[in-house]
């Protein structure tokens, strides 16, 4: 049980496996370095068009000849953008798997990228950033991040209009053959599958590709401390956030532990404080957002106009409480709570593709469930209460969307 | 896998499927009520008795709910549908007794005032966060447009108004009609002991009195009118259509959700080749929906509205394309192999597993282990989906549609 298989391909590129006896299926991720901060000025939404151009047509197959193949093996196929990687990646039933991986060969290595079908993926990126006006609560979030994370690194991962009008097909496919050029991308499998097999195939299809990958990102300065977005939706959206320790950080686990007394559960702070007592909102809550840059703890609060700002003031205060410390029964909550769902999750073949693909790249290694449990075991009241005296959160970036702007 | 069931007196069905291997448990209660029970008076209770369940008992209160929960690391939560009122848990196995002695304990609430008048405010919070989700909203209206008169077109949230009518009263009545044990299945899924959480349903539960419950049950084909709403707040046009479905006891049902996948599954159906690959409308899907006794398939398109007359010319064309030369086999072979898929891996973690279960049972009271499914699922062929289309005439449609309007 918990056995990490690791290779790396001649050309540098890195596969990683997690077995899973339980399971019939298998999931696996390709981690491309072309996440939306990576993507120079003028190109805000090329990591999103490019999720669907590129399965629009790869090697022989045309777009609906290469959907049909993949359809065929009764994959989900996914694809998803962060600030620093575009995630290509399935799960399917383990035995079609080695098919799957050459149908993804193609489509990492040799995407058709007609222009055409760059303008279909572009309009739908347009429309997706359109469409976010009448998502209120997603749009809040996306703006915050970029207010947040020192430039480009929140950039929005949907994109910009203006920017996404200018680009020209032949620009973003220069982009893409730099970014997704095999030596630099991260392979994670998970579930069924025969680890030697897998890596024969994967070096045939990608050991002899390597390219210059991306150029380091230069961070910027911060945003702003807060935006008001006026829309006259029945609710006023609240996104904030505040800094908070990275993955790479000694006090990592004690973070972690403080923000599950804050908002892990139905008896964490913030669902007591806001929601049970008060009954200000229906949604609440706040989790931890990791960049490799940079961490933070995103709050959100959706509420009618005339709670906002009491919404906004209790919730800040339940931040800024923390520092006074944590309880015994807190912190026992949080442990079993944490070590809970990350075994729930261990079920599943595609959240562990994702987790072992995401710890690679934030820390160069994977860590084992053990490791983790055990880190978040030895957490105590005091080494909580510490990190929380030692880094009170009191800084704060706020957005909010809604018929009007609150005070902060 | 092993399946377990057993009746008690008063009408409490238990059924579990152990599998040992498994690394968690999930436990569900599964309640036959939902918005298609209430009259118009009660409308929204189901929903807000939901809630009210979390508020505690004569022992608990709702602070000590929430403690007592997250003390077990508990995933849990509930959800309310126009028949079906869920609650439901995921843990480790050796917190499974825990939690489900507590939500036995829940099941017989205390439903105090003061509680009750706290939580309407975290109800109509809930209406107005829909409300800001055109998504939402306009499937919501459709449904009780579609079903105008028959009371599957009830609300789930009901309306701010009726919410602050209605009284502590009204909901402690319909709670003794509606959450009789023979009204009530509880299902288990994962690594448990089957005799084990028997004893403690025996010892908590039997005491519990039966009533005599009904539900207005008959088919009905849907109303097919067509309406919209102008709301000049919106960017997008949000389009959803209803048509005809077969109940939940019908055993064609399974040609019924391939047809569907056929027509509007996210990637490779109809709907996406016409209207996403073209870059017509941005999303734009169809899903089978069986209820008691009746069921409906349900189209959702969100485009720019300078594509909306468009879209509906499209959707008119792939109805009729269907009524002239039905489905093929190719298509329904890869709608069968996605669907096969997608099944066992959602069947593979105890929650997913759960909620299959206790769905067979609440409408078939039949056992179905994962491979009846498969079988049942490959069974079907194009001549079933083709009798089907026959006989349900997609083109036929109830329509409710909301935009900005002409002048945007």
């Amino acid at each position: 049980m918990d056995r990490l298989d690791q290779h790396t391909l001649k050309n540098g590129m890195v596969i990683l496996g997690e077995p899973m006896e339980a399971v019939q299926s298998v999931a696996f991720d390709f981690l491309l370095p072309a996440g939306a901060s990576r993507w120079p000025e003028g190109f805000c939404g090329g990591a999103n068009v490019v999720s669907d151009w590129v399965f629009r047509g790869a090697g022989a197959r045309d777009s609906r000849q290469l959907s049909d193949c993949l359809d065929g093996l009764g994959l989900q196929r996914f694809s998803s953008t962060s600030s620093s990687h575009l995630t290509l990646g399935a799960t399917l039933e383990a035995g079609n798997l080695g098919e799957a991986l050459d149908l993804f060969g193609d489509i990492v290595l040799r995407p058709r990228l007609e222009p055409e079908q760059f303008d279909l993926a572009r309009q739908l990126a347009i429309d997706e950033v359109r469409s976010l006006d009448d998502e209120p609560h997603q749009k809040v979030m996306l703006k915050l991040k970029e207010q947040f994370y020192p430039s480009p690194l929140g950039r929005s991962t949907v994109g910009e209009i203006a920017d996404l009008e200018t680009m020209t097909a032949e620009a973003v496919a220069d982009r893409v053959r730099r970014y997704f050029a095999a030596s630099n991308a991260v392979f994670s499998v998970a579930g069924r599958y025969d680890f030697d097999q897998v890596c024969q195939q994967l070096e045939r299809l990608f050991g002899t590709a390597g390219g210059p990958g991306p150029e380091p990102v230069k961070a910027g300065p911060q945003g702003r401390h807060y935006t008001h977005i006026p829309n006259d939706g029945a609710q006023v959206h609240i996104g904030l956030m505040t800094a908070t320790a990275r993955l790479t950080d000694e006090d990592y686990y004690d973070a972690r532990v403080a923000i599950s007394v804050l908002s892990g559960g139905m008896s964490a702070r913030l669902f007591t404080e806001v929601r049970e007592k008060r009954g200000l909102c229906y949604a609440v809550g706040a989790r931890y957002h990791a960049l490799k840059e940079a961490a933070s703890i995103m709050g959100y609060a959706g509420t009618t106009p005339d709670k906002a700002q009491e919404t906004l003031d209790v919730i800040m205060e339940q931040f800024r409480h923390l520092q006074e410390g944590i309880t015994p029964e807190e912190l026992a909550r949080a442990k079993v709570g944490l070590k809970s769902s990350l075994i729930l999750q261990s079920e599943s073949s595609g959240s562990r593709a994702g987790s072992i693909g995401t710890d690679y790249s934030m820390l160069d290694r994977v860590r084992s469930l053990d490791e983790i449990k055990q880190r978040v075991e030895a957490t105590t009241v005091e080494s909580v209460t510490g990190f929380l005296r030692r880094n009170p959160f009191t800084e704060f970036t706020v957005a909010t969307i809604g018929q009007k702007a609150i005070e902060c | 896998m092993q399946f377990c069931q057993k009746i008690l007196q008063n009408g409490l069905q238990l059924i579990g499927e152990v599998n040992p291997s498994a690394k968690s448990a999930a436990v569900g209660f599964f309640v036959r009520t939902g918005s298609r029970d209430e009259t118009p008076e009660v409308s929204g209770v189901s929903h807000f008795l939901e809630h009210m369940l979390f508020k505690g008992t004569e022992r608990l209160s709702a602070l000590e709910v929430n403690a007592a929960f997250d003390n077990t690391g508990a995933q849990f939560n509930a959800f309310t549908s126009e028949e079906n009122t869920v609650y439901y848990a995921a843990v480790l196995p050796e917190y499974l007794a825990e939690v489900t002695r507590l939500w036995i304990e829940l099941m017989r609430p205390a439903l105090r005032d003061e509680d009750f008048d706290l939580e309407k405010n975290v109800i109509k919070e809930e209406i107005a966060m829909y409300k800001d989700q055109p998504s939402f909203d306009v499937m919501e209206r459709c449904r009780g447009l579609h079903f105008a008169g028959h009371p599957c077109g009830n609300s789930v949230l009901g309306t701010e108004a009726g919410i602050d009518a209605l009284s502590s009263g009204q909901m402690r009545d319909y709670f003794g009609r509606r959450y009789a044990p023979n009204n009530m299945v509880v299902a288990w899924a994962g690594h448990f002991d089957w005799d084990q959480v028997c004893s403690q349903v025996l010892e908590g539960c039997a005491g519990w009195s039966s009533q005599l419950t009904s539900r207005t049950l008959g088919h009905f084909a849907g109303s097919h009118r067509q309406q919209r709403l102008d709301r000049p707040t919106l960017t997008c046009e949000h389009i959803c259509l209803m048509h005809e479905g077969l109940p939940a006891q019908d055993p064609r049902r399974f040609a019924a959700m391939l047809l569907a996948t056929i027509v509007g599954d996210d990637v490779g159906s109809r709907y996406y080749w016409e209207l996403v690959d073209r870059a017509v409308a941005e999303t734009a899907s169809m899903q089978f929906g069986a209820m008691d006794g009746t069921g409906v398939f349900y189209s959702y398109f969100q485009c720019s509205p300078a594509s909306a007359a468009q879209v509906r010319r499209t959707v008119g064309a792939v109805f009729d394309g269907l009524a002239r030369s039905g489905v093929t086999n190719e298509e329904l072979t890869k709608a069968k192999n996605k669907t096969l898929s997608a099944l066992v891996i959602k069947n593979e973690l105890p929650m997913g597993r759960l909620v299959d279960l206790g769905f067979n049972w609440i409408y078939l009271r039949q056992y179905h282990s994962v491979a009846d499914d498969v079988t049942a699922i490959k069974a079907v062929t194009v001549e079933d989906v083709n009798d089907l289309i026959r006989q349900l005439s997609p083109g036929v449609f109830t329509e409710f549609a909301m935009g900005p309007g002409l002048t945007a």
